[in-house]
């Protein structure tokens, strides 16, 4: 019995920061010709990722990015950008497979990927992000297999944990989960069409409520246009979230692989909780 | 990155467009003897808002562009040559509002009609177009450059504007849209107008700090459109704070598409070639991967 995760006084408050690249595999993915609306995905190569790059590296922070790897196939010198300027290329599916996969399928899809960003990027990718939040009980099989240290897909709790899925002595992996609900910009710019400083407002109010509490913050974002945050008014927004955090003693900035890094250090520090 | 830059004395250029989207809209509702009630909010567009509108901006000084259907245009001939002869922009908005890849064969013939009746009611073919739903097909935009336009306004996909070839030898400029820029998303999920207006106000705020295109799409109508007495009022303010920036330019379409030809900017292939090969083989899954419950 492990008892809940808890991070040590030392560590006030940890913060990952996710860039969900979403290119064109987004639509082609779906079937849709990038073309007039369906062009938002790219967006993320012309125009979000550059001004999310700058605006991270003004603010001096972490962060991941998490790439289709048909979009990474697409726009290769982007994917070498954002790891030249030292950020975290992690995977996110290869065409964005928001619909359920084959567990043969599957694995072959998230080899394909790894080969992509792994050939890309020149060393190992550490993390997985689900496209739409998908997995099975293969998924991590497969992703410790590549030797990935974490996966950040599951919903269901506010801190990290190991995630124990299979009963041999190195069948566990990190467990990094999100929110997108609330702390993602889609659900605010693709249904509520809320306005960019009430997203701020309502990011401020979470990590407010964080900080007081589980002290872990996952935030994520999308770099297109239509309902990402790549134009200018909401990487202000992402912006101004960033600067509001930093303004608060002991926040600590992690890449998504620095934090998996954290949590392997720190084994007593962490629930161990099984799939199945 | 995008090379395009404005030219001296410019620092934001400011794109009014206004889809006219009348009859022709609650059509894909309805039937021609059935435009009663629910289905009168176009006719309230031409009827109300479009005086309303030509007032405002003759106020303001400002030059829109008008993407019009023929369906609209045949019924209102003379709602279009008002709009020209103050001095708007009259672009094509198609034969009607079905989506072009709907309409496979057919596709060639609805982009001509659409133009030939603009041209019929100003005497001159119209230069820009705007897809119904922002839906192209994969011929649509050679289609566009061998009938003689010479932009859209479509896609979403860059901060400023930027040259296509979709064959070696056309060129169509590339005017992309803001969909945060758009009344009728709002307007449709029923936000107030002092809503949108914050919504606008933020992102031109934005939009101008970095010197981008800000493409406003306004609508005509009575419900998904801004031309209610309130809704104009509340324009105006934004148009107002708009027009107090310096280098602020309004233009209007086919202006934009002129500087953008005029760069000798590079035309960049056609968008769907790169991925012709993986779509051949992908099923069609709906554009909502996650939906509301």
């Amino acid at each position: 019995m492990t008892s809940r995760t808890q991070l040590p006084p030392d560590l006030r408050c940890a913060v990952t920061l996710g860039v969900d690249f979403d290119g064109p595999s987004h639509e082609v993915g779906r079937g849709i010709a990038p073309l007039g609306t369906h062009s938002w995905g790219r967006y993320s190569a012309r125009c979000g990722i550059p001004r999310h790059i700058e605006m991270l590296n003004r603010q001096n922070v972490p962060c991941t990015f998490f790439v289709p790897g048909y979009d990474a196939q697409c726009h290769p010198d982007t994917v070498r950008a954002i790891d030249a300027a030292g950020f975290e290329v992690a995977a996110h599916g290869y065409l964005h497979e928001a619909w359920d996969l084959g567990a043969e399928e599957e694995t072959k899809l998230l080899h394909k990927t790894d080969d992509i960003l792994r050939q890309l990027i020149g060393k190992p990718v550490q993390g997985w992000r689900s496209p739409s939040g998908r997995k099975t009980a293969n998924t991590m099989h497969v992703l410790k297999s590549m030797g990935y240290v974490y996966d950040s897909s599951d919903k269901d709790y506010d801190l990290p944990y190991r995630l124990r899925f299979g009963s041999g002595k190195d069948d566990c992996i990190v467990e990094l989960p999100n929110n997108t609900y609330s702390l993602d910009d889609f659900p605010f710019f693709k249904f509520s069409y809320t306005p960019p400083s009430e997203v701020l407002a309502q990011w401020k109010s979470e990590f407010d409520a964080i900080y007081a509490s589980d002290r872990f913050m996952v935030l994520t974002v999308h770099p297109r246009s239509g309902w990402g945050s790549g134009t200018p008014a909401r990487t202000r927004i992402f912006e101004q979230a960033i600067a509001y955090m930093k303004e608060h003693s002991g926040v600590r900035f992690f890449s998504s692989a620095q934090f998996a890094r954290w949590c392997l250090d720190n084994p007593r520090h962490l629930e161990e909780v099984s799939a199945s | 990155m995008n090379p395009f830059a404005w030219p001296a004395g410019i620092h934001c250029a400011v794109f009014v467009s206004v889809n006219f989207d009348a009859e022709v809209f609650d059509l894909k509702s309805t039937t021609e003897d059935r435009l009663y009630g629910r289905f009168s909010y176009g006719r309230y567009g031409v009827r109300a808002g479009l005086p309303r509108l030509l007032k405002l901006l003759e106020r303001r000084g400002i030059a829109a562009t008008a993407f019009v259907t023929a369906s609209d245009a045949i019924r209102h001939p003379d709602a279009v040559r008002a709009l020209r002869d103050a001095g708007h922009e009259i672009a094509s908005r198609g034969s009607d509002l079905t989506p072009l890849p709907a309409l496979g064969e057919r596709e060639r013939d609805a982009l001509l009609h659409g133009r030939d009746a603009l041209a019929r009611i100003t005497g001159e073919a119209p230069r820009g177009f705007r897809a119904a739903g922002g839906e192209f097909g994969p011929q649509s935009l050679r289609l566009l450059a061998e009938l003689g336009f010479t932009y859209d306004s479509s896609f979403q996909d860059d901060d400023h504007p930027y040259l296509i070839a979709p064959t070696a030898s056309t060129r169509l400029a590339e005017l992309p849209t803001v969909q945060a820029l758009d009344d009728s998303l709002p307007f449709s999920a029923r936000h107030t107008h002092a809503r949108v207006m914050k919504i606008w106000r933020e992102e031109f705020d934005a939009l101008y700090r970095e010197g981008c295109l800000v493409p406003l799409t306004l609508h005509l109508r009575g419900d998904i459109g801004s031309t209610r007495a309130a809704r104009i009022a509340a324009l105006e303010g934004l148009l107002s704070h708009i027009a107090d920036q310096p280098g602020v330019r309004f233009m209007t379409g086919a202006q934009i598409a002129a500087m953008t030809l005029a760069s000798g900017m590079i035309a960049e292939g056609d968008p769907v070639a790169p991925h012709q090969a993986t779509l051949s083989v992908t099923p069609y899954r709906g554009d909502l991967a996650v939906k509301p419950i």
